[in-house]
């Protein structure tokens, strides 16, 4: 009934939060990055990159593998779709309670 | 709609004018006999409970039962200033263990009342973007949404 409200919830929200990291999983979108390659837009060093994949990681947006020396990051979608179930589930639910709402007012002034 | 600077960016944000004062909007909320007739309840409920002690740090209980399965929402009053603003926590423990919180304000509007209700999840300092920016984000990423 209720979307899984999980710790996890909190990390993918974090995670989005941030402009770079929004940016990064766009970029990611389009195919797999190199941490380097997610860095380049942004004037950020390798290190600051590394902490924004760190996060995307932590919240189970991003997984990354090894090739030879470079880490290669790949977007996994799965927790946006959560995020935004989670969004439309409760948007939709106060719509209706406010529709609730609304009736019962009209009916308070019909029957004074 | 915009983020203040202190305060925390909302994630779910509605807003509705009702042909009715600010005061019998915000007794709707906190008016256990109004309330009970349509908050966390549904046309085909079987039975309905509703406990409200409106102060601040008063808790607050509506159980709720549909299809013979009680559904109990429940949290505390962090702000209550009628008929301009109330603000509680929400929770529903069956399903999760966290927290929301909720933010009800009411504004006149001619002779009648807006009233906005933003929900939010986390804590201020986790959060800096605006619902406005994830929506975008998630419309360019609906692509990637297929995996």
């Amino acid at each position: 009934m209720v979307p899984q409200e999980t710790p996890r919830l909190d990390a993918v929200f974090h995670a989005l939060a941030d402009p770079t990291r929004r940016a990064m999983l766009r970029s990611l979108s389009d195919g797999e990055r190199n941490v380097g390659e997610l860095a380049a837009p942004h004037a950020m060093s390798f290190a600051a990159a590394a902490k924004h994949v760190r996060v995307l990681e932590d919240a189970g947006l991003l997984k990354r593998r090894a090739e030879g020396r470079a880490r290669i990051c790949a977007l996994q979608a799965r927790p946006l779709a959560e995020a935004e179930r989670w969004l439309a589930f409760y948007q939709r639910f106060w719509t209706e309670q406010l529709d609730a709402l609304e009736a019962v007012l009209k009916e308070t002034q019909e029957t004074p | 709609m915009s983020a203040q600077p202190d305060t925390p960016a909302n994630f779910i944000e509605v807003s509705r004018r009702f042909d009715a004062t600010c005061e019998a909007v915000f007794d709707a909320w906190t008016d256990p006999a109004v309330a009970a007739r349509w908050l966390f309840t549904s046309p085909t409920s079987e039975t309905h409970a509703t406990e409200l002690d409106v102060r601040v740090g008063g808790a607050w209980t509506i159980s709720d039962r549909r299809e013979g399965v009680d559904y109990v929402a429940t949290g505390q009053y962090l702000e209550v200033d009628r008929p301009r603003r109330l603000v509680f926590t929400f929770g529903m423990p069956q399903f999760s263990p966290l927290f929301g919180r909720v933010v009800v304000t009411c504004e006149p509007d001619g002779a009648g009342c807006l009233m906005t209700l933003r929900q939010e999840e986390l804590p201020p300092e986790h959060h800096e973007g605006t619902i406005e920016g994830w929506r975008l984000m998630f419309e360019g990423l609906a692509v990637a949404l297929g995996g």
